[in-house]
């Protein structure tokens, strides 16, 4: 990048290859919280989240390699994980709603089935009292 | 002075009979070919009514035979594994065997890669290599590409493409009431950002020549940003601007447009031959030869493909 | 003017390192907080501070040029895009699960008033 000052370009070097190390430890980490993640929300989330380590991964690469038209594909990189993330979530919102309703749905039909049975269970309860009784 | 042909002679003639055909009006073999006589289906609404989740959530596993055995589904386990691993590492051996990257002797260091590094800015006059090789050195490749994605983009229409009304209510796949659909961030932001991704998808387009983009990747660009627009804002306000019929013009004037440059293409502009599209100063943006509107065509095609995609599969229809 | 080149890489290298120190923070938020929208507000400061200042010794490197105005670009388009990410995230969150009362419990605006009249009663009641 300084082409005339070799002391400082090999500098600018060495530092750029530990600011990669240190990029490609956190495309690991995003990759573990992705496979651990429980919901489907942690795991676009972590896919959200890698995104932003790798646009600075290409603008320490284009320092690297003295090419300045790297820096399209970052633009890039941040329209289509952000697309993403909006398309994925709209999905799976409706597919949740409806789950949700149907699980909705058959508890009401549990609790209502319960409730009919409990009725019977003390209407047979007193009929036997009464019949004690009598 | 023409006739008009009666009603009885029209129905007898190929052209009303072909019509017919390819309407889905009238099964040619029925009635025609020796056949069993069809059963009518128990329940003719079973098709359209949405199946239970319990039905479809079923693993693989349990479809096969409880008689036929715990043996075979865990011999099959086992047998997919072992094949796998086969599988790679036999070709890890093949690629061992390959030579190494960047070898002098390698095959692909011959003379075409040569003349393609050494006279292709003067050939083709434009400064991106790469983009002037595959735009004009290997124009008909680049088409044949072109081709697949139009063909990709047909086949997925057959095959998932719902056009009926009756069908698309009884199928409900209009009803996205579950879905968030406005949302007032999400259409602010696209109102704002909508624009500048078109601009900078037609800015990668017309780089082509000039710097790593050209057609393939500034269409994706600008798929996106439909894409975008249709997510934030609708369907039906996607559909004022973009819907089954100017899709059609468009993609099937894109890629005629492209063929007929490169028929033109292959009887001049190489070796010397004169064509009326310049090469021009390299480094100026109308440069490079049949380059520049290739790429728009290349471009604009693949804009088209992926916006159908994602609209055939989320809604059934452009 | 080699003293210049050498404070502006010194300039960008500290601004880089200190964008990795909130990078860092990032990774060890999410990775330690339990519930996903406690962890959304630890992945926000990788994105918008983080990314910021590692950009901004991009810039420093490159030097009043396009390369600059584009990482300029990336930022800003970055930091439009992030919070409606996040916004349409806890969308998600909140609209899909049912029983989330054991991690974030919700009150209702109505249950507030109430629980304002319940506290009075029972100071009255000690009092």
């Amino acid at each position: 990048m300084f082409a005339d000052m070799p002391a400082l370009n090999s500098a600018c070097h060495y530092f750029m290859i530990f600011v990669f190390g240190a990029f490609a430890v956190m495309f690991i980490l995003c990759l573990i919280r992705m496979i651990i993640g429980p919901n489907v929300a942690d795991r676009l989330l972590a896919s959200n989240m890698i995104g932003g380590p790798v646009i600075c991964t290409i603008a320490v690469l284009g320092i690297l390699l003295n090419e300045t038209y790297l820096l399209d594909v970052g633009l890039i990189y941040t329209l289509i994980s952000f697309l993403a993330v909006v398309i994925i979530s709209q999905i799976y919102i409706g597919v949740y709603r409806e789950k949700n309703q149907k699980q909705e749905l058959r508890e009401k039909k549990l609790a209502e089935q319960t409730a009919a049975q409990a009725a019977k269970e003390t209407a047979a309860v007193k009929k036997s009292e009464k019949r004690e009784e009598n | 002075m023409s006739r008009k042909r009666p009603v009885e002679e029209y129905e007898k003639s190929f052209a009303f009979r072909f019509k017919r055909w390819m309407s889905g009006e009238k099964d040619p073999f029925i009635g025609e070919v020796e056949m069993h006589p069809q059963a009518e289906p128990e329940d003719p609404e079973a098709a359209f009514r949405f199946v239970e989740e319990k039905e479809y959530r079923e693993p693989a596993r349990m479809r096969i035979d409880a008689k036929a055995s715990t043996i075979y589904s865990r011999g099959y386990i086992v047998m997919s594994i072992i094949v796998c691993l086969a599988l790679v590492a036999i070709l890890s051996l093949a690629v061992s065997h390959l030579p190494s990257i960047g070898d002098a002797a390698n095959p692909t260091n011959n003379e075409v890669g040569k003349r393609y590094i050494e006279q292709g800015l003067q050939e083709t006059g434009s400064i991106n290599i790469v983009t002037g090789m595959i735009l004009t050195y290997r124009a008909f490749d680049t088409f044949g590409e072109t081709t697949v994605l139009f063909i990709a983009t047909c086949c997925v229409m057959m095959l998932i493409m719902v056009e009926n009304e009756e069908k698309r209510k009884k199928l409900k796949l209009d009803d996205f009431g579950l879905e968030p659909l406005d949302d007032p961030i999400l259409k602010i932001v696209a109102r704002f950002l909508c624009p500048i991704i078109f601009m900078f998808g037609i800015y990668v387009v017309l780089n082509g020549h000039l710097s790593p983009g050209g057609g393939f990747s500034g269409g994706s660009i600008i798929g996106a940003g439909m894409i975008l627009h249709a997510a934030a804002f609708g369907f039906p306000t996607t559909q004022k601007f973009f819907n089954e019929h100017i899709y059609v013009i468009i993609k099937v004037s894109a890629l005629m447009c492209y063929g007929l440059i490169a028929i033109y293409f292959f009887y001049t502009g190489a070796n010397g031959l004169p064509s009326i599209f310049p090469k021009g100063i390299p480094g100026a943006i109308l440069s490079g030869g049949i380059i520049l509107p290739i790429d728009i065509c290349v471009g604009t095609e693949v804009a088209c493909t992926i916006y159908a995609f994602y609209a055939l599969f989320r809604r059934g229809g452009l | 003017m080699e003293i210049l080149n050498w404070i502006r890489f010194i300039l960008a290298a500290v601004l880089i390192t200190a964008g990795l120190v909130f990078y860092a923070i990032q990774f060890i938020g999410v990775f330690r907080f339990q519930y996903i929208l406690t962890r959304m507000h630890a992945a926000a400061i990788g994105d918008t501070l983080g990314m910021g200042l590692v950009l901004l010794g991009t810039t420093l490197i490159y030097g009043f040029s396009m390369a600059s105005l584009k990482v300029v670009i990336i930022l800003a388009f970055m930091w439009f895009t992030s919070p409606v990410c996040s916004h349409l995230l806890a969308k998600l969150e909140v609209l899909s699960q049912r029983h989330r009362d054991d991690r974030c419990p919700v009150v209702k605006a109505e249950d507030i008033g109430k629980m304002h009249e319940n506290a009075e009663q029972e100071k009255e009641a000690e009092a």
